[in-house]
């Protein structure tokens, strides 16, 4: 069973399209990765899901809810974190993440419990505007996983983290749909990170989708399309150098 | 309850003090120039509040309106510096309830500031006019008064949060609220028509003014709070369809 669902998914900004057309099967409970060069369309894709954007084509449904009919209820199930955490510098992290729990009518512990998740709870009470880049990083992916949500859409989750940090918010991001059920859409621009993370993966450039399935389908593909397959992030470059050059040696 | 969410955002922005200070300078208007000018005015025959307002509303409401756009520009700025706008799009809330609740908290701030202006204007028709008029009498008057200067207000509260919405950088509606605020200074106020401008018609008052003016702008004030409002609608879906 699919969660999320797009079909001829579009967006144009005055003839440019950022998205062709693409239509993604995300499977319950899965880490997705969401996978493509920068300028690629993956944050594009994924405020589109948020209904941060309109789509000027194409529709999409969230757990049987259509948008934009059901633009709120679907909200209502899904965290994110999109390009860049978004928060009030002037507030403590606690504070920032009492607004959403508030919001989304949540029990006082979730924020206990998604400061514990992230390790946050020692800087709880500090203002943001004084947190470094990963710990803003760490808050955004807090605010995001607050109150469980069973969809969870994150945008280069790992961005300005130091290995270790990178390290755990993988290994938490893998462990999502065991621990709470939650299905994971993980974009990233590379290969060796979301192989670490994704069961099923959507290789996207210039807008379209040019590979959707497991790791284990995008090497034997790999093999059939003349593709480097023992290393993943040749044959990922390989693939999109390849799409380019069928674009006319647009990068 | 998602007031206090609107409430919670200003921590530490300033905003409570900037709000008190700003109401004890305008206060402080009516005490020292009553303290300064008093004989000067108790030859009026007038009645006190119609004194007061006379002599120091024009400088008490252009404070007022400096600290709603200073207001405005601040609780959307708190949204769009760190993109905390983004993420309250992506929770099931729609942006129009959440510029109602920034106007609602403004509404708020402002009547906090007409309590120390009202208080100030009440302590000094009673400290140098307290002869002319019965303290219960004198407090109604002073309640309508601002009650009608408040509601008059509304308007370039509004506007200024339709403008600090629609722009992410501080400066831009700072800057168009200081220069509406300078237009409207230049308005005659006994001139209805150019008085409708929303920065000018707080510029009014209710003590002096006869009963069919007062009529006309409060029809007119509720009517450009309407206009302003379903503009601000009319913004947030164009922006989301063109974003």
């Amino acid at each position: 069973m699919n969660m999320i669902e797009t079909q001829n998914l579009s967006k144009s900004y005055s003839g440019f399209r950022a998205v062709d057309g693409i239509s993604l099967h995300i499977p319950k409970g899965a880490v997705y990765g969401f996978l493509g060069p920068n300028g690629a369309g993956k944050s594009t894709t994924m405020k589109m899901l948020l209904g941060l954007i309109k789509p000027t084509g194409g529709s999409f449904v969230i757990d049987g809810k259509t948008y934009p009919k059901d633009r709120v209820e679907i909200l209502k199930e899904v965290g994110s974190l999109i390009e860049s955490p978004a928060f009030y510098g002037n507030l403590s992290g606690r504070e920032n993440l009492e607004i959403i729990r508030r919001i989304l009518g949540l029990s006082k512990e979730s924020v206990t419990e998604a400061l514990e998740l992230v390790e946050l709870t020692q800087h709880r009470d500090k203002p943001v505007k004084k947190y470094s880049l990963g710990m803003k990083q760490r808050l955004g992916l807090a605010e995001a996983l607050v109150g469980r949500p069973p969809i969870l859409l994150l945008d280069e989750p790992t961005n300005g983290l130091d290995p270790v940090g990178i390290h755990e918010i993988r290994t938490l991001i893998k462990s999502l749909p065991e621990r709470f059920g939650a299905t994971v859409i993980v974009s990233s621009h590379l290969l060796s990170e979301i192989e670490l993370m994704a069961d099923t993966v959507g290789i996207l450039n210039h807008g379209h989708l040019l590979f959707e399935g497991t790791l284990e389908r995008l090497k034997e593909n790999a093999l059939t399309w003349g593709y480097p397959s023992d290393n993943l992030e040749e044959m990922f470059l390989a693939m999109i150098e390849a799409d380019n050059r069928q674009r006319g040696g647009v990068r | 309850m998602n007031l206090l969410i609107e409430c919670k955002k200003i921590k530490r922005t300033g905003l409570f003090p900037t709000f008190f200070i700003g109401g004890i300078l305008a206060g402080l208007f009516p005490l020292l120039d009553m303290t300064f000018r008093a004989e000067r005015y108790r030859k009026s025959s007038q009645p006190p509040i119609e004194i007061l307002f006379s002599a120091d509303w024009q400088m008490m409401a252009m404070l007022n309106t400096l600290l709603i756009i200073i207001c405005a520009c601040f609780l959307y700025y708190g949204e769009y510096a760190d993109h905390a706008i983004q993420k309250m799009c992506s929770l099931p809330i729609r942006e129009s309830r959440l510029f109602l609740e920034k106007f609602m908290l403004m509404s708020f701030l402002c009547l906090f500031v007409f309590v120390i202006e009202g208080a100030a204007f009440t302590y000094c028709a009673l400290r140098w006019f307290g002869g002319r008029m019965d303290f219960f009498p004198l407090l109604t008057g002073v309640f309508k008064n601002f009650g009608y200067c408040f509601f008059l207000m509304l308007p370039a509260g509004l506007l200024s949060l339709l403008t600090a919405s629609a722009c992410g950088n501080l400066w831009t509606p700072l800057g168009i609220g200081v220069i509406c605020l300078c237009l409207a200074t230049m308005i005659p106020v006994n001139n209805p028509w150019l008085s409708l401008f929303p920065y000018a018609l707080p510029f009014q008052m209710l003590a002096g003014t006869r009963a069919e003016t007062v009529i006309f702008f409060v029809t007119a004030g509720a009517v450009e709070c309407v206009v302003i409002l379903l503009a601000e609608l009319l913004f947030l879906r164009v922006r989301r369809a063109f974003a």
